[in-house]
């Protein structure tokens, strides 16, 4: 009975890892992660994944405040956490986040405000969808 | 799969490595994975701190550090490794790399520029040589 059930969850499991997979949420660098993963470590992944969520709800919040301020204009510290959020986010194979920084960036370089917030919301956005989708398969 | 990256490499030789990355993620995973393959690791979250380091007079077989850091950036933490006469395999990361940050950072001193991710694909053979 409880190999049954150990079964249907790794099925379970692999079949919302092939989802992110096949959606280009994420990548094969998640894959390495796992590869990291021993009996030494054996929560390896899920405490990696759980630094990630706290740095970027950080850096969200910082670009959030930047881009609400009226008199916002430093797009260079804009950038300076673009750039710490694709790096961390291309490290775990968060491959669609990675992606959404990419465009914001963009919107960042060419001192596109509007761009950005827009940017902000699908970023912000994104985000929530891939911390509930990775809490589901830790769980 | 990950006993098939361990034996891809058996290191002779007792290696040392400093990880300079501001983010957590990147740098505890950049550390781990140096790990793995049996390298003792240090890391710093800033370019002062790494420079401070190595000027204490740390040695390190490779230093990873990343072009954008808080208080002293990437490059200049690089070029100010340099003058001090270090000589050690300097590998350049960032997260976006265009032809103009490759040239800035392999201008500043490092021996080679990877974007982000590291993986075992780019690690491996630099870990090799520094084996012999």
């Amino acid at each position: 009975m409880l190999g049954l059930a150990a079964d249907r969850l790794r099925a379970d499991m692999n079949r919302l890892l092939s989802f992110l997979f096949h959606q280009g949420i994420l990548d094969e660098q998640f894959l390495q992660l796992q590869q990291l993963q021993d009996e030494t470590s054996p929560n390896f992944v899920s405490e990696v994944v759980n630094i990630y969520f706290h740095e970027s709800e950080k850096l969200l919040r910082n670009l959030r405040s930047l881009l609400m301020d009226r008199e916002f204009s430093d797009y260079n510290k804009m950038g300076i956490h673009l750039n710490q959020f694709m790096g961390s986010s291309s490290s775990i194979g968060a491959k669609r986040i990675r992606n959404v920084c990419l465009a914001f960036r963009a919107a960042s370089d060419q001192n596109n405000r509007a761009g950005c917030l827009s940017a902000l919301e699908v970023l912000e956005h994104e985000y929530c969808f891939l911390k509930n989708k990775l809490h589901e398969l830790f769980q | 799969r990950k006993r098939q990256l361990l034996t891809e490499i058996v290191l002779r030789n007792r290696l040392t490595a400093l990880v300079v990355d501001a983010d957590t993620t990147c740098r505890v995973l950049e550390q781990l994975l140096l790990r793995s393959y049996g390298v003792q690791t240090q890391g710093v979250d800033n370019g002062r701190d790494a420079v401070t380091l190595i000027a204490s007079g740390v040695k390190f077989n490779l230093i990873i550090i990343d072009m954008i850091l808080p208080i002293l950036n990437g490059l200049e933490a690089t070029r100010q490794i340099r003058d001090m006469g270090v000589h050690c395999k300097m590998l350049g990361v960032t997260a976006c790399s265009g032809e103009s940050e490759r040239q800035a950072f392999l201008a500043a001193g490092v021996d080679v520029f990877i974007e982000k991710p590291l993986d075992p694909e780019h690690l491996v053979p630099i870990l090799r040589e520094l084996d012999g």
